[in-house]
């Protein structure tokens, strides 16, 4: 008796909520034929007294935007607000989405609650914003520091353009964006758009892939020292390194110890890299395997990896400096991919910092397993960021 | 043990009596702003000014306002030791500094943003003044400085609520020179002529009234003098001889406007202790930093040539000024009174 009373309760329940519910239509967003854009603010320069009325280097992306009589901007179809200098490590998954408690984006769309793409060939590309495909007019506006949307700011805040372009951007590719200085002396300013194409490429899940470029602005090497900001971080290579440089790298067996170089991948030549900030091309991805350490268990291996960005003619096994010089005249600077890109390794002091190219993460029943990643290293001036793609994996069963 | 028992009763009892509390209420009946000034023993030199310019009917309006108000010490500074001395200005121009000290929005202390250089408020005179705060050093904000300066001048006291808005205390007068020029500033005052000629004779004035922004550290007469040089001597100076760039050049910074307080504050924001400027056309460089007195929130600079920014160099003797005199503004830039000389003659010489 009392069960069927319950029964009838917890029935009529239901369908109250399913009344209640029923005829609330949810409107899916839908962008038809998307391309897919990813968006970094590499203004790194700091205001010091030198450059006192320089603007600040936080901005707001515009693309088809409404503009009034002056020129003004009053609305857009996309907005990416807060565009804040980007962070070293730019992650395979917009994990900052979740844990960030700053209104500042780290890049676009990073926090931004926008439609993202898909996996494409294995790829995630969550950490890529969908956008309409063709030909769109984007603008990147500097504003001021604060919270405060872009469009809500007093009018005279508005005015300050950074590039105001066109892109035309085809359906299903991946784009990445790039604000850049494009001269130091004149400061000028431009932005770079990388059709991306590692979807593309028949990579293997067994190798870890990485490409470099330098970005860095026209005559940022050739610089006094004084005339630049000092990013301690970045060791060696806070002053530039050469127009010209050669790669090279060492796989390290253990985190973060530099006991145990393995054998065979030691001071190995990679390839090449050539400052470029106008030219739009994907540079060659180089690969090591994600298992070079042939006694680790084909499922976890904790390698990390040492670069040496080295002037022509020169070699690591030669090196004519030594790791406690900050100052190399743009002829080497390393790097140490490892960790979480904060530990410093003693008797290694001018390396900059990268987090591990190598993804240890909880997967299946494995905990951690190593994922192979598709890397990008870009040098930006005094500065050097790491871009992880990865593929979807098996999420953890606990 | 036991006789602790009633002890305890007692104070359990005594401990039910409640005496009603006397809690000091927050004051609830701000004053308006002119009213405030007026009352204040420290603030009746600027309140005389308001008077006499006939401002105080604005400032008990509705507001909101920003007061921006330089204490007496500040007066006296420039020479306004007793409210009478403001008859000897025009009306029309004592009011309009006085509208330069008012901002026409309520401005308190935590709306200026963190670590912001020159961000620009608007006054009731037309006019815009540049707030600056040093707020903490680079992921330092545990220890945070919170200096606040508005045209240079610190603030010694902030965030005082009035009725319709709200009072900052400056310890120095803001002193803004419209539609005017560095080279019109410099012309109007006889004090620098020995100065201005040394400039026109090494061909430094007519740039001037450029765009700029200039900065320009310019010695009076009585210092020249003190160091045996006249209007004659400069005449006299044989520019194919000496190096102009070095003797008056070095006191001219090209495209920057830097108020004093600049260097005090990037010290703070950008951990930058000094500025070394390289002189125009010339391998010197001019070395300045500022300090700010702990007790008076005074800014003082101190300024030197160099040789070289590396060893080895050689140094001149360092210059400083008299703050009260530091941060003339006008619309191509700022000068700064300084009391010595960067170099005399004799060092700057062409070999």
């Amino acid at each position: 008796m009392l069960r069927s009373r319950l029964q009838y309760i917890m029935m009529s329940a239901v369908a109250l909520l399913l009344l209640a519910s029923g005829c609330s239509k949810v409107e899916y967003r839908k962008i038809d034929s998307p391309a897919y854009l990813r968006v970094f603010n590499n203004l790194n320069y700091t205001i010091s007294l030198e450059n006192k009325d320089e603007p600040v280097p936080f901005l707001t992306m515009l693309i088809d935007p409404q503009t009034d009589q002056d020129g003004m901007p009053v609305s857009a179809a996309v907005k990416g607000d807060f565009l804040d200098q980007r962070d070293p490590y730019a992650p395979p998954y917009p994990s900052h989405a979740g844990t960030s408690i700053s209104y500042k984006n780290p890049e676009y769309p990073g926090k931004e609650n926008v439609l993202v793409g898909p996996v494409l060939n294995g790829f995630d590309l969550s950490s890529w914003a969908q956008i309409p495909s063709g030909k769109h007019r984007v603008m990147f506006m500097f504003r001021p520091v604060n919270n405060t949307p872009f469009f809500d700011l007093e009018p005279r805040l508005k005015k300050s353009v950074l590039i105001d372009t066109t892109l035309t951007l085809d359906a299903k590719e991946v784009y990445t964006l790039h604000v850049l200085q494009k001269d130091f002396i004149t400061k000028k300013n431009g932005i770079y758009l990388r059709q991306e194409n590692f979807h593309k490429l028949p990579l293997s899940d067994s190798m870890v892939y990485v490409n470099f470029y330098n970005m860095s602005a026209k005559g940022f090497q050739e610089a006094d020292k004084s005339l630049k900001t000092g990013y301690k971080k970045s060791g060696a290579l806070q002053n530039g390194v050469k127009d010209n440089m050669n790669i090279f790298y060492t796989l390290y067996k253990t985190e973060p110890s530099i006991a145990f170089p393995l054998p065979g991948y030691t001071q190995k030549f990679l390839g090449s890299l050539i400052r470029n900030s106008e030219v739009l091309q994907v540079t060659p991805y180089y690969s090591f395997p994600l298992f070079a350490d042939g006694t680790s268990d084909g499922i976890h291996t904790t390698i990390w990896q040492h670069l040496d960005f080295m002037a022509p003619g020169m070699h690591p096994a030669n090196n004519p400096y030594y790791p406690f010089q900050s100052e190399t005249d743009g002829n080497w600077a390393p790097v140490e991919c490892l960790l979480t890109g904060k530990t410093a390794i003693q008797g290694k002091e001018n390396s900059a910092l990268l987090p591990n190219m190598i993804v240890n993460i909880p997967s299946g029943i494995y905990n951690p397993r190593s994922f192979a990643t598709v890397n990008t290293i870009e040098i930006v001036n005094g500065n050097i960021y790491l871009t992880t793609v990865q593929r979807k994996y098996a999420p953890p069963i606990y | 043990m036991l006789p602790l028992i009633p002890a305890l009763l007692i104070l359990l009892f005594s401990a039910c009596k409640h005496d009603d509390l006397a809690i000091a209420k927050p004051n609830e009946n701000f004053r308006l702003a002119s009213d405030f000034v007026k009352n204040n023993y420290d603030l009746t030199l600027f309140s005389a000014a308001v008077e006499k310019s006939g401002m105080a009917e604005t400032l008990r309006g509705k507001g909101p306002f920003t007061l921006l108000v330089p204490s007496n010490t500040a007066f006296n500074e420039i020479g306004i030791s007793k409210a009478s001395d403001f008859d000897k200005m025009n009306t029309d121009s004592l009011k309009a500094m006085v509208q330069r000290h008012v901002l026409d929005q309520q401005l308190n202390f935590n709306q200026v943003p963190v670590n912001g250089v020159d961000i620009r408020y608007h006054t009731l005179a037309g006019t815009d003044v540049y707030a600056t705060l040093a707020s903490y050093a680079p992921n330092n904000s545990a220890y945070p400085a919170n200096d606040l300066y508005f045209n240079g001048s610190s603030v010694t006291r902030k965030d005082v609520t009035v009725a319709n808005g709200v009072v900052h205390v400056l310890n120095k007068v803001m002193k803004v020179t419209p539609n005017s020029t560095v080279q019109a500033w410099l012309a109007k005052r006889p004090q620098y002529s020995i100065f201005v000629s040394g400039l026109k004779k090494f061909g430094f004035w007519d740039k001037l009234s450029d765009k700029g922004p200039f900065t320009v550290f310019a010695p009076q007469n009585s210092v020249f003098e003190a160091n045996g040089i006249t209007e004659a001597s400069v005449a006299a100076l044989d520019p194919a001889t000496y190096s102009g760039e070095r003797l008056f050049g070095s006191y001219i910074l090209h495209n920057k406007h830097f108020f004093i307080s600049d260097y005090n504050v990037f010290y703070i924001i950008n951990t930058e202790a000094t500025y070394n400027g390289q002189l125009e056309n010339d391998t010197w460089y001019f070395i300045i930093s500022s300090t700010r007195n702990f007790y008076t929130a005074a800014v003082t600079y101190s300024a030197h040539l160099q040789t070289a920014l590396s060893y080895p160099y050689d140094t001149y003797p360092a210059v400083t000024a008299i703050p009260a005199l530091t941060d003339n503004l006008t619309d191509n830039g700022l000068v700064h009174d300084m009391q010595g000389l960067l170099l005399l003659p004799e060092q700057a010489l062409k070999h």
